[in-house]
């Protein structure tokens, strides 16, 4: 039998976490994973206070840093749900107009061979591809290309290429058909897959 | 005429499944890394894969930039600025602790 204060006593020696140090401890990190998704500083900001806050009311106890860590993380992603159900309603969520021709410049437009890839403008290869991916400035190239994305766009595409949430998660979430879904993601990778041939694989041959 | 006009569409529609174009065939490929492709569409595209190392190159593309981004999460946004500023820190620190003694 405790009373609160000597409850909260058995706490600290348990090895609660003071809230105080999880913004120095996790701050940094859970608010670049809120700003993948939410691309906005202040909303991002928003959602990592909303998350210290409920963590706080959660009050549990860790063996490591890490478990603390993925334990916020997860309140997290539920912060960034919240947020898109929310804006889901205030805004229209269609960004079509996006790349709306889908390369169509770059395929046959009519007559023999109609659709098919232009060749010149067709996928180029990229050599050594998997040898990129241990270089800054290719990464620099990727986030610039991803930067080009429509901020609903890039949105989704977040969601479904880096979270995995599968798409019939990802349309309830923002009320979307599935099939509204699945253009967006396709013009995402169409385009971004074309950014980073012209200004990363083209030039590194 | 109406049905006939209808058929017609059908029938066009299912080619297209069955044949897909370049065009079709890369919008294909996005979508099975989304869902499972429906049968006709799943076979046209396997055959057009078949034939089109335009197409297969593209889909090894989008899958591998699919995978970059996967196993590097932490890439996708810049090391800096990123950082919570000295300003938000404090912020949440202090509703944290008018929190606390609620």
């Amino acid at each position: 039998m405790h009373t609160e204060g000597e409850t909260t006593d058995n706490q600290k020696t348990q090895g609660l976490s003071d809230p105080e140090q999880w913004v120095e401890r996790h701050g940094d990190y859970l608010l670049k994973y809120a700003l993948i998704r939410l691309r906005d500083t202040a909303k991002a900001e928003d959602a990592v206070q909303e998350t210290f806050l409920a963590a706080l009311k959660g009050g549990k106890t860790f063996q490591g840093r890490s478990a603390e860590k993925s334990w916020l993380v997860g309140i997290l992603k539920n912060k960034i749900y919240d947020h898109f159900r929310k804006a889901n309603r205030e805004t229209s969520f269609t960004d079509l107009e996006f790349y709306s021709d889908e390369e169509s410049d770059r395929f046959v437009a009519d007559g023999i061979g109609q659709g098919g890839w232009i060749h010149e403008l067709g996928p180029q290869e990229w050599i050594h591809a998997g040898e990129s991916l241990d270089n800054e400035s290719f990464w620099k190239a990727y986030r610039d290309c991803a930067g080009k994305l429509p901020k609903n766009v890039a949105a989704v595409f977040n969601l479904r290429e880096v979270d995995g949430i599968e798409s019939r998660e990802i349309c309830a979430l923002l009320n979307i058909s599935e099939n509204n879904l699945w253009v967006m993601l396709h013009r995402a990778r169409m385009a971004l897959r074309r950014c980073l041939e012209t200004n990363w694989f083209g030039k590194h041959v | 005429m109406n049905f006939l006009s209808k058929t017609t569409a059908a029938l066009k529609a299912g080619l297209r499944s069955l044949s897909p174009t370049c065009r079709d065939a890369s919008r294909f490929q996005s979508e099975t890394l989304d869902h499972q492709l429906p049968p006709a569409k799943r076979t046209g595209l396997w055959l057009h894969l078949l034939i089109c190392k335009w197409c297969r190159r593209y889909g090894r593309q989008i899958r591998f930039l699919r995978h970059a981004a996967q196993a590097n999460p932490d890439e996708l946004t810049e090391a800096d600025p990123q950082k919570l500023s000295g300003e938000a820190r404090e912020r949440i620190k202090q509703r944290l602790q008018g929190e606390e003694k609620n």
